[in-house]
């Protein structure tokens, strides 16, 4: 694990610090105003003219006090802090697409197993596959043109077009844990937590769309499986109903892999969602690293990819021990 | 008994034997009316794409109309009060974009280019995914443990990061955006191939192979990935649609080579700036992505079903 | 031994197809099958003759791809055929139970024993419906029950329905109850494990449990003994022989070993490519066996007693039920054949004393 780490590093280090001409890693440090020599001199004290894994122990130095440089674009702020600051947004989005994806996708695809090959398994196949064709941008927009633009021109209450809560909210309640609605929920403001809400509900459903139908498909598959099972034709043969069969013996059975799947997704997702963040102007922290791209920003890059790597590795693990945990045959 | 005629045996009844799941899988394919759909699709996608050329002439794309810029010529339909309505007696059946062009037309010309982009992809991908996976499954030791590694790297990138780097990184002409993406794609078939050849490789007539003194590359080649490739057939059919689906992202995020390019995610983003006054920009290049990467899915999908071997009977 | 009385369960010209791509699988072909009270009725045959399929028939859960063509199941003087899934089910809670098999595979790994074992009790609806209870208790397990409940409802001073939880403790009591009647140790703890931390033999006793759970009339237990070893096979071999004794059901025994049926049924049923050719008691089925096939059966198996020089074997092979040989299924591998075995049809005739061929020979 530790080496995947390295290895992210490495990797985005090479590209981001490798070609200076296309981005200049002391652009982070200096100011339009500075004059060529005093330019050298920032380069030489951060030591950007030295070859490339001399620059790389520099660095891990640096990280292992805990200072992850600065972003000049955004604000001059410390890197960590750019991060950290947005990170909580997309937490939030996170957990409700997440939400959305499974209260939708696992009853879907548990409709689908149980009327296999009826019109109501074509249909819901249709839909899942729908779903992960969809460019997530363009169903973005779709999103935002339908409940924003046209529920206002047809006089319907609409959803906000983006941001995380409305202007004249903004600040109005103490942030605890940084996600809004929690926040509203722990202050006792209701405005301000259905507020929040409304604002989350576009980007989180864009998110959910596009995986549901994947997470419904291994329901399906794994339900169909189960339902197959010689314990299913004994539990039948106890005379147990059909709800009971379906809901005590297969669907524990059937859940396991959409339980890690669900883990996985959501791990994934927490490294931010780029697109989805940048049309609905949501400031998470894949809103944000897409601007670090374009300005070459290798300090935010880098805390940016070994956050998510770090991420998904753990999720990984955490989707080893959900499994002892689901099914009583793995010790490990 | 020569070693030849054995093999040739073995040979045989495998042939004999996929001959007869293919007539299987092609009754299975007749019954379920989506792969159908699917294929048709695909069919019809690939057609416009060879005929494209004869449809609209190639020099549309350079053809720039400023003074009809942004308009929906159907008075029966308005999108929104803000949209421009097109000049009389054009033929415009999907509005124009920002250059005048007639985004019908753009939509034609696009689809051949993101259709071969996304197939060289995903043939350069499986190609090297799967020599490079073989190879590790069937040696295994240290090898395989060091490609697993790699691929465990190259996993931990979430979505588009490293192709967004790479891409703005190395410039935007399409070659480079091409290596992007596959930079993403490639560890897939790697894994899958991988996993394919370790299950393969405990069977016993690989073990009645070697005993024969086959030359493992043969075996490789000529028995043990004919018999495991079709879940990398699914496999690929899937992602073209998903291919595409990353490629025209990357467009239209910013990186295409030219603004005026015609390719879907390209056509798509010129409408940000204009998505309550000219929503047809995006919302028809999008569509075809959607239509085409359904028609995608739909196969492999239906594939996937009529290949696995355990949901069959 | 006479058949005696009115048969408990009767199946008449069953016939069941199953649909598969290469084409109708003619599973079972007409098949007669008579089961009287406190009996073990043993169904022997190779794999493939359909035993289990006539079991499944009989238990209503046959897989989507088969279709019951003809016949009549009739049991307590219904056609079971013609039954709903819900009147099915019923049936397979208090009336018919099922042993399968690989107890591995045919317990949920997820749930304990505990669980699937008060399932067992917790679904008869008579069991929990103080008016009904007496009236359908009879046997040795359901005295026990019976006791055990008596209890119980002078303990909770007539309250009109058990709560939930009270069920649930009930259900415990009797599991530990009945994991005792299989001679199981240690039943409290035995509740709680998983059916994967447990032997075989203890696995198969545990279904065993769920199968008396719902105090049946009829048992059908297939091929319970296939999946243990021999000394475990000769353990569960001696339990359902005490239980046969206790208990008050009738047992249909289906195998394709010839020992464990003499062994332990009181009736043998041979069956060969989905009919019945020869039903008779034990003793007598052993002394004088009819049917070409079961003769060659009975050679195949090699006398203990005697030093063996070479092992019989049947010639042939066992016939493509989607292409079945005409007339009677069994003539191309007979000794005997003759050429109205070709082409008709034999019929299964009643030779005395219970003595059932079904041969053109007789």
């Amino acid at each position: 694990m530790v080496f995947v780490l390295f290895g992210v590093s490495a990797i985005v280090f090479y590209l981001a610090r490798g070609f200076p001409s296309a981005f200049a890693p002391w652009a982070q440090y200096i100011t339009f105003r500075m004059k060529p020599a005093q330019i050298e001199a920032v380069i030489k004290a951060h030591g950007f003219d030295q070859p490339l894994y001399i620059q790389y122990w520099y660095w891990l130095q640096d990280v292992f006090h805990g200072d992850w440089g600065y972003s000049n674009w955004a604000n001059g702020l410390p890197t960590f802090e750019v991060f950290a600051s947005r990170f909580p947004f997309t937490i939030e989005l996170t957990i409700a697409a997440t939400i959305l994806t499974v209260a939708i996708g696992i009853p879907l695809g548990i409709l689908s197993a149980l009327k296999n090959n009826t019109a109501a398994d074509h249909a819901s196949r249709i839909i899942a596959l729908t779903g992960y064709s969809t460019p997530s941008y363009w169903f973005a927009y779709i999103l935002q043109l339908v409940f924003f633009y046209y529920f206002y021109t047809w006089g319907l209450p609409n959803l906000p077009s983006g941001g995380v809560i409305s202007q004249n909210l903004s600040g109005a309640v103490p942030a605890v844990t940084g996600l809004p609605i929690i926040d509203g929920i722990i202050a006792g403001n209701l405005t301000y937590t259905a507020d929040a809400f409304a604002h989350v509900i576009l980007p989180a459903f864009n998110l959910a769309f596009i995986s549901l139908g994947y997470l419904a498909r291994i329901v399906r598959a794994s339900m169909l499986e189960v339902l197959r099972q010689d314990y299913i034709i004994m539990a039948r043969s106890k005379g147990l109903s059909e709800r009971i069969v379906i809901y005590r013996h297969a669907l524990r059975n059937a859940l396991i892999p959409a339980m890690t799947l669900t883990g996985l997704f959501f791990a994934g997702l927490l490294g931010g969602a780029i697109i989805t963040e940048t049309v609905f102007s949501w400031p998470g922290v894949g809103n944000v690293s897409l601007r670090a791209v374009f300005q070459g920003d290798s300090n935010f890059l880098l805390l940016y990819s070994l956050v998510t790597a770090l991420i998904i590795v753990a999720s990984n693990l955490v989707v080893d021990v959900m499994y002892v945990f689901l099914d009583p045959r793995i010790k490990y | 008994m020569t070693v030849e005629t054995t093999v040739t045996e073995v040979r045989e009844s495998e042939t004999k034997a996929r001959i007869a799941e293919l007539k299987y899988a092609i009754y299975l394919m007749r019954q379920n009316p989506l792969v159908l759909a699917g294929s048709v699709l695909v069919i019809f996608f690939v057609f416009i794409s060879l005929t494209a050329t004869l449809l609209v002439s190639p020099d549309a794309a350079d053809r720039l109309i400023f003074t009809r810029s942004y308009c929906w010529s159907s008075s029966v339909f308005s999108w929104t009060s803000l949209a421009a309505v097109c000049p009389a007696g054009t033929f415009l059946p999907l509005g124009t974009d920002g250059y005048g062009r007639s985004v019908l037309d753009m939509i034609v010309l696009a689809i051949p280019l993101d259709l071969s982009i996304a197939f060289i992809i995903v043939i350069i991908s499986t190609a090297f995914g799967m020599v490079l996976g073989s190879v590790a499954g069937w040696i295994g030791g240290k090898f395989d443990e060091a490609i697993l590694r790699i691929t465990d790297i190259f996993f931990a990138f979430p979505g588009l990061v490293l192709a967004l780097v790479f891409a703005a990184l190395f410039g935007r002409t399409i070659e480079t955006l091409t290596i992007a993406v596959l930079l993403v794609w490639w560890p897939t078939y790697v894994r899958l191939s991988r996993g394919q050849v370790l299950v393969e490789k405990e069977k016993t007539y690989v073990e009645a192979l070697k005993a024969l003194g086959v030359h493992p590359s043969r075996i490789v080649l000529f028995h043990v990935i004919p018999n495991s490739i079709y879940p990398i057939i699914v496999q690929m059919s899937l992602d073209i649609g998903g291919v595409i689906l990353t490629f025209s992202a990357l467009m239209f995020l910013g990186f295409s080579p030219s603004p005026a390019l015609p390719e879907l995610g390209n056509l798509a983003s010129d409408g940000i700036g204009h998505v309550f006054t000219a929503p047809w920009l995006i919302v028809f290049p999008g569509l075809t992505i959607l239509v085409i990467a359904l028609a995608f899915n739909l196969v492999g999908d239906g594939l996937r079903d009529i290949l696995d071997p355990r949901l069959r009977r | 031994m006479a058949a005696k009385g009115e048969s408990l369960l009767e199946t008449r010209d069953l016939t069941v197809n199953f649909h598969t791509y290469r084409g109708e699988v003619k599973a079972l072909d007409h098949v007669q099958l008579s089961l009287y009270p406190h009996e073990v009725l043993a169904l022997v045959g190779e794999s493939g003759c359909g035993k289990s399929v006539t079991a499944l028939t009989i238990l209503g859960l046959l897989p989507g791809n088969a279709h019951v063509l003809e016949g009549q199941i009739l049991y307590k003087g219904e056609d079971l055929l013609k039954k709903s899934p819900e009147q099915m089910q019923e049936i397979r809670a208090e009336g018919i139970a099922a042993i399968f098999q690989d107890p591995m595979t045919f317990l949920n790994p997820v749930l304990t024993v505990g669980v699937q074992l008060k399932e067992a009790f917790l679904v008869q609806k008579h069991l929990w419906t103080a008016q009904t209870r007496d009236k359908s208790a009879t046997g040795a397990v359901d005295a026990q029950i019976r006791g055990f409940l008596l209890e119980k409802e002078t303990e909770k001073e007539g309250s009109k329905r058990e709560s939930g939880r009270d069920r649930e403790k009930i259900a415990e009591e009797l599991s530990k109850d009945i994991l005792k009647l299989v001679r199981l140790a240690d039943p409290e703890r035995i509740l709680t494990q998983y059916p994967h931390e447990l032997s075989g033999g203890m696995r198969q006793r545990c279904m065993i449990a769920m199968a008396l759970a719902r105090r049946p009339s009829i048992i059908v237990a297939d091929e319970i003994t296939t999946a243990l070893d021999v000394t475990v096979q000769a353990q569960i071999l001696t339990l359902l022989k005490e239980l046969r004794d206790t208990i008050d059901a009738s047992s249909i025994l289906i195998t394709h070993d010839l020992s464990v049926a003499a062994e332990t049924a009181d009736r043998i049923a041979v069956m060969y490519a989905g009919h019945v050719v020869e039903v008779a008691s034990t003793i007598e089925l052993f002394r004088k066996p009819l049917h070409p096939y079961t003769q060659l059966l009975m050679k195949c198996i090699p006398d203990v007693r005697k030093p063996v020089t070479h092992l019989e074997s049947i010639s042939g092979t066992v016939p493509d039920l989607i292409d079945p040989p005409t007339g009677c299924r069994f003539h191309p591998r007979c000794p005997f054949a003759m050429e109205v075995c070709k082409t008709t049809k034999p019929v299964l005739k009643d030779i005395g004393n219970g003595h059932l061929v079904h041969c053109h020979l007789f």
